[in-house]
């Protein structure tokens, strides 16, 4: 195969992909598929090594989707499948560490043999269980368990799987209905597949596949072989439930190879475990923004980096623990991984940030009617900053997910938002300053006490600074009556509670000392920093009005 | 009158053509564009064209306008010193924004910077809900206290954008008298006005954007209506071309040059499907290559797609996210950052890439010879024949063969291992491979399968690449409109007067309020209808009603057709019945859940405008022979060599004419390629149309 051939194949593949997450976005019954691209998409070859992946949503459902196929293949040997097979699972520790990301699996067949597979893997808006929530004690809790399995038999739906689906969900319209896009979105990756290769004259993507994953290999051994060998060391600590968690991440660099070790505690009763895969996927995340951002995700951009754990740590769990809120820990991981990493790439590297998402949910009934309501969503705090540039204003990182304007808020659930800025001095200062969190305040429309539930981060431990750059200061939550609230903790609350949310921003990169004069003066007229910080810690002491 | 003229201003040249309705006459002229004051081209062309045609200004019943200006206003940021007044505790969402990162792995990513600063930002404290209730009225004393400051720091615009404006736009409204009162020199868009609708993120950037272009559009619409009196004598309509697709006056522009912004482009897919109507293809890919970026737009029905939203100032790599959201109707284009300007590179993977970085214009390709050292997808066109050195730009511009060549192999064959004309023809099909995959990927976004659609080509690289993309996309046909370069200014002579209207009035369409939906049709009728008859005769005012709906608790809405006429209570199951058809279009399914209507839609407009294009008769047994030019070597892919071929000019080859490819048609703004098998005819239109050959 010439050069350009292959190139020219190596773009279909991708088309391919794109073409498979764009048929199922386009059908998905949620809202959160089609907005915010939360899936992953992507072609395997017959050994089950992922050659393509779609440019989606979400991390953890992206990199946790490189290694699940195995898992397939380890239940449905390829030589037992059949044209017309689908295979699903949502196993935790096979694929995306929570029971509400589903995967579906689809075979190629070319001449009466499987030659590839395409797989999915989309959120799921009700799994049955305690719903998502971070109160379970074990995975029995959280939900149905679907283990690999034939959910097309043949060409043939295998109707009881989804009669049990239906009944275990809260919602079976919407779950069967994105069940039946994942499964078509496979279809259209198949049809587009076949097509290509018949156009080219290819028997199978085997060869394809080989230079793909080589070539992506040579490239991400490349970037790792201009790291300096050695061992970098970083702990970054998070409020944890309870008490307190740091995640100690190691990184090894051995000539083209990378290693991460993390040290966690053990796992707990709650449902913020981590599976290793999940850790793997967030941990090879904040690698490849670090020193591989244009080095496409397969097999081989892979292979080179390996990431452990303690078994039976937080970031290794054991079946059965619960897992419903891994991302209350793992979104940290990547934060973790770059502080090791600024040793030695401070330049490509962004300071931690705000890095879990605050995740409020309110429920209770609407003034006047009485009517329950229940509304759920998330806010994004400042991120870190990076050596040449400052962190970003309120937005998520790593998550990719998009927020919720407060009109659509107000609209949906009786609920004022009262305020929604910026918070002046909530990014650390720094050479180049973290980006702001921001400030909610919220009044529920009720004539009665309502649920307040948040998932909140960084109320204790702040987002450090890198090289000189100082911590933001912690997120604070409180009311204008002095309920107490619990940042991780449901509480009923008197409907006359105005409850403000004071979301942290990233840390600082760098001596604020050395910040640009011009940069503070910005600063201080648009009140991102308070004359008081731009005297005392800047430095600066010009006023500006 | 039968005489009309549509005048585009582009980055480069100004286009104006006459058209004279009687004769079917086209007359077309370029003008070099004069950025500082653009309505020196538009005049200067005017008048070029009544002169060579002996007409006075008068004799022309209305010209139709289309400009880039107030885009390039936005991208460069050199609109007017813009203010925000919003809602207290608001002022920084429009900074907040969505919260969202447009790529997932770029951490220099930088995100669109506002148009008016933090410092400018102002709040007023008073509060509607969502249900249009006040919870804490305006104080005017309030507005007084923002007018000083206001005058104070020289702001020249202000964007009004209260928080649920769009249910109850009272204090926006008493915002508004107040500040042309105390302002009258003050530009101000008010919110409620622009986007009557729900998202404060999006209503409050689209006003933004609006008001700030509002002083330049204003000062501009007015100098270009009095030259066009002064100079060409002229005294009647000026019209504007709206990115939905129709025109509204120059007056209406001059408050609302938002609604302008994507004119050119959507002129570009209104020509196609007028073009595709003509020609019996109803379903049609319009393909629009130029020096930086391509166009795709899915014709369907002969009517192009319409979005209602598109963003302006795409910072990176045209990456969905990355600009200034505009909640307008538009005409939906996907543009690709592909073009004559693209930079071939070979990446960390040891592949080939194309764009989107581009050389731009300055230095631009290689074979410009202006400093640019990087090969681009024009000297691989350069390389492989399928531009001719002397005969760019008609003439007016040499290229350096030899410069591509050297830049070809050092940057690209050698890195590769690949002979320079291998590396060349390399860059040219992953190109035309960017293209396609990039329109079928969209058009699979809108559950539509564009592959098998004819392809109507223009752009200075469109004829160049439409060969290549169309096999890719197995296209049937290829059809090369006369007159490509000026395609825009044709595409405005098919465009209706239309005046478009919304209103936010969220509803369960299970307890619709017949009566109220009633009244704010109505209302909405009625300001259309007495804008237009200043224009056009009351017989001629239609109306198109629309509203945008959803599943209950859904994020998007899908804009559905309403019924004609007063809403009855047989209404609601159409309204469904007409809601799922849409939505099944969109999503390839419908729910079983409450649908509910979140705005309401009129647009106004005046007749489709008749456009007869100049016919020849076909001859019989035509040949090409006297349109041949010369004979030059191009790279053929069936032989993987440089073989010769015949040149034909295009303004030679007679209507009726058939002949075989590979073979070269040229015209003055651009190079028709055909490197293949195809069969090849020119129409009675003049259009070249190539059939081919499907394996």
């Amino acid at each position: 195969m010439d050069q350009i051939t292959f190139d020219i194949l190596w773009g279909r593949l991708i088309a391919t992909v794109n073409e498979q997450a764009a048929g199922l976005i386009r059908s998905s019954f949620t809202s959160i598929v089609r907005e915010a691209g939360d899936l992953s998409a992507g072609v395997f070859d017959k050994r089950g090594r992922m050659v393509a992946q779609a440019v989606t949503g979400t991390p953890g459902h992206i990199n946790s989707m490189a290694t699940g196929m195995i898992h397939f293949l380890e239940r449905f040997p390829i030589e037992t499948m059949r044209p017309g097979d689908v295979f699903i699972t949502n196993d935790p520790w096979m694929t995306a560490s929570q029971l509400n990301d589903i995967t579906i699996m689809t075979p190629v067949f070319k001449g009466g043999e499987a030659i590839a597979f395409f797989a999915n893997c989309c959120h799921a808006l009700d799994i049955g269980g305690r719903g998502l929530s971070a109160d379970s004690r074990s995975v029995y809790e959280e939900g149905l368990q679907i283990p690999v399995m034939k959910l097309h038999d043949a060409g043939r739906p295998v109707e009881a799987i989804f009669e049990l689906l239906a009944a275990n969900v809260r919602t079976p319209e919407e779950v069967l209905g994105d069940i039946h896009s994942q499964i078509v979105g496979n279809e259209i990756g198949v049809t587009q597949l076949l097509g290509f290769l018949d156009e080219f004259g290819l028997p199978d993507i085997e060869e394809l596949s080989e230079e793909i994953i080589q070539r992506s290999e040579d490239a991400m051994r490349a970037r790792i072989e201009a790291l300096p060998d050695g061992t970098y060391r970083y702990a970054l600590p998070i409020d944890g439930f309870g008490e307190p968690i740091t995640l100690k991440a190691e990184i090894e660099i051995n000539g083209s190879d990378l290693t991460v070790n993390f040290e966690a505690p053990p796992s707990v009763p709650m449902g913020i475990n981590v599976t290793l895969n999940y850790t793997r996927a967030y941990t090879t995340y904040g690698i490849k923004c670090a020193i591989s951002p244009d080095v496409p995700n397969n097999e081989g951009s892979f292979r080179p980096v390996a990431v452990t754990a303690p078994e039976g740590s937080l970031l290794n769990t054991s079946f059965p623990s619960a897992v419903g809120g891994r991302h209350l820990v793992g979104h940290f991981l990547p934060s973790a991984v770059m502080g090791a990493l600024a040793e030695i790439v401070p330049d490509r590297v962004m300071a931690p940030g705000f890095d879990g998402l605050w995740d409020t949910h309110i429920a209770g009934t609407r003034r006047g009617t009485g009517e329950t309501f229940s509304y759920t969503w998330f806010s994004a705090g400042g991120t870190g900053a990076m050596k040449t540039q400052d962190g970003w204003s309120a937005t998520a990182y790593p998550s990719g997910i998009a927020g919720v304007p407060a009109e659509v808020i107000e609209f949906l659930a009786p609920i004022v938002v009262h305020r929604r800025e910026l918070r002046t001095d909530s990014g650390g200062a720094g050479e180049f300053r973290g980006g702001l969190g921001q400030t909610m305040e919220i009044e529920v429309l009720s004539d009665e006490p309502f649920l307040f539930s948040g998932l909140y981060e960084r109320t204790e431990k702040p987002a450090p600074g890198l090289a000189g750059g100082h911590d933001a200061p912690v997120g604070r939550l409180h009311t204008n009556n002095d309920v107490r609230l619990q940042p991780k903790i449901s509480c009923l609350v008197p409907s006359t509670t105005i409850v403000t949310l004071e979301i942290p921003g990233g840390g600082g990169f760098g001596d604020p000392r050395a910040r640009a004069k011009e940069s503070i003066l910005n600063d201080v007229r648009n009140g991102y920093v308070s004359n008081d910080m731009a005297r005392e810690v800047y430095g600066c002491d010009a006023d500006v009005e | 009158m039968p005489f009309r003229i549509g005048a585009d201003v582009g980055g480069t040249f100004t286009d104006v053509v006459l058209l004279d309705d009687d004769s079917t006459k086209i007359c077309a002229t370029k003008v070099l564009t004069t950025p500082e004051q653009p309505d020196e081209a538009i005049v200067q062309g005017v008048v070029e064209l009544l002169e060579a045609q002996e007409l006075d200004g008068n004799a022309l019943s209305h010209i139709i306008h289309g400009t880039t200006l107030f885009t390039n206003a936005l991208i460069e940021r050199k609109g007017a010193k813009t203010a925000l007044i919003t809602t207290k505790g608001f002022r920084d969402s429009i900074e907040i924004g969505r919260e969202h990162r447009y790529d997932m792995y770029d951490l220099h990513m930088q995100k669109p910077k506002s148009l008016a600063p933090r410092y400018l930002r102002f709040e007023l404290d008073e509060r509607v809900l969502a249900d249009g209730s006040v919870l804490r009225p305006l104080e005017g004393d309030d507005v007084h206290q923002l007018v000083g400051k206001l005058k104070q720091e020289g702001v020249e615009a202000v964007a009004v954008c209260l928080i649920h404006s769009y249910a109850n736009d009272a204090h926006e409204k008493r915002v508004g008298t107040i500040l042309a009162q105390a302002l009258p020199d003050l530009a101000v868009s008010l919110s409620h006005e622009i986007v009557p609708e729900i998202r404060e993120y999006d209503r409050t950037s689209t006003t933004l954007a609006n008001v700030y272009v509002k002083p330049i559009a204003g000062r501009y619409l007015n100098r270009l209506q009095s030259q066009l009196g002064d100079t060409a004598g002229f005294d009647k309509s000026l019209f504007v071309m709206q990115s939905n697709g129709g025109l509204c006056e120059a007056a209406d522009a001059a408050a609302s040059p938002i609604l302008c912004v994507e004119s050119g482009p959507a002129a570009g897919g209104l020509a196609a499907a007028y073009y595709g109507k003509l020609l019996g293809h109803s379903d049609l890919l319009s393909f629009d290559m130029g020096g930086t970026t391509a166009k795709a737009c899915v014709i369907v029905d002969s009517e192009p797609l319409v979005a209602n939203d598109f963003e302006v100032d795409r910072q990176y790599q045209f990456k969905k996210g990355s600009g200034l959201p505009v909640k307008v109707p538009v005409i939906e284009m996907i543009e690709i950052g592909t073009g004559g300007g693209s930079i071939a590179e070979v990446d960390a993977m040891k592949r080939l890439n194309v764009g989107p970085h581009s050389a731009g214009a300055v230095p631009g390709p290689v074979a410009y010879g202006r400093g640019g050292d990087r090969p681009t997808v024009t000297d691989a066109d350069l390389r492989l024949g399928y531009l001719d050195p002397e005969f760019f730009l008609g003439g007016t511009m040499r290229l350096d063969l030899e410069r591509s060549r050297e830049a070809i192999h050092d940057k690209i064959g050698a890195p590769l291992g690949l002979d320079e004309m291998a590396a060349a023809w390399g860059i040219h099909q992953i190109a035309n491979e960017n293209m396609a995959s990039a329109a079928r990927i969209h058009a699979i976004e809108r559950g539509k399968d564009v592959r098998k659609f004819p392809i109507f080509a223009f752009g200075g690289a469109g004829p160049v690449h439409a060969f290549g993309v169309a096999q890719i996309l197995r296209a049937p046909s290829i059809i090369y409109p006369l007159n490509a370069g000026v395609m825009s200014a044709i595409g405005f002579m098919t465009a209706p007067l239309s005046l478009q209207y919304s209103r936010s009035f969220p509803t369960l369409l299970d307890t619709l309020d017949i009566a109220g939906v009633n009244a704010l049709l109505k209302e909405m009728e009625k300001q259309g209808r007495e804008k237009l008859e200043k224009t056009i005769p009351a017989e001629d005012v239609g109306f198109r009603r629309f509203a945008d709906i959803r599943y209950r608790k859904q994020g998007y809405e899908v804009r559905t057709v309403l019924p004609d006429g007063p809403l009855t209570d047989e209404s609601a199951a159409v309204i469904r019945k007409n809601f799922e058809a849409a939505y099944r279009e969109i999503y390839g399914h419908t729910m079983n859940a409450p649908i509910e209507i979140i705005s309401w839609r009129v647009i106004a407009h005046g007749p489709n405008p008749v456009l007869n294009l100049p016919t020849q008769s076909e001859e019989a047994g035509a040949t090409a022979d006297s349109a041949l030019k010369s004979r030059r070597a191009i790279y053929l892919p069936k032989h993987q060599e440089m073989r010769e071929v015949p040149v034909y000019d295009r303004y030679q080859l007679p209507a009726g004419v058939r002949f075989k490819g590979p073979v070269i048609i040229e015209e003055r703004e651009s190079t028709a390629v055909i490197n293949g098998d195809a069969e090849i005819r020119v129409d009675a239109f003049n259009n070249l149309i190539v059939d081919i050959a499907q394996e």
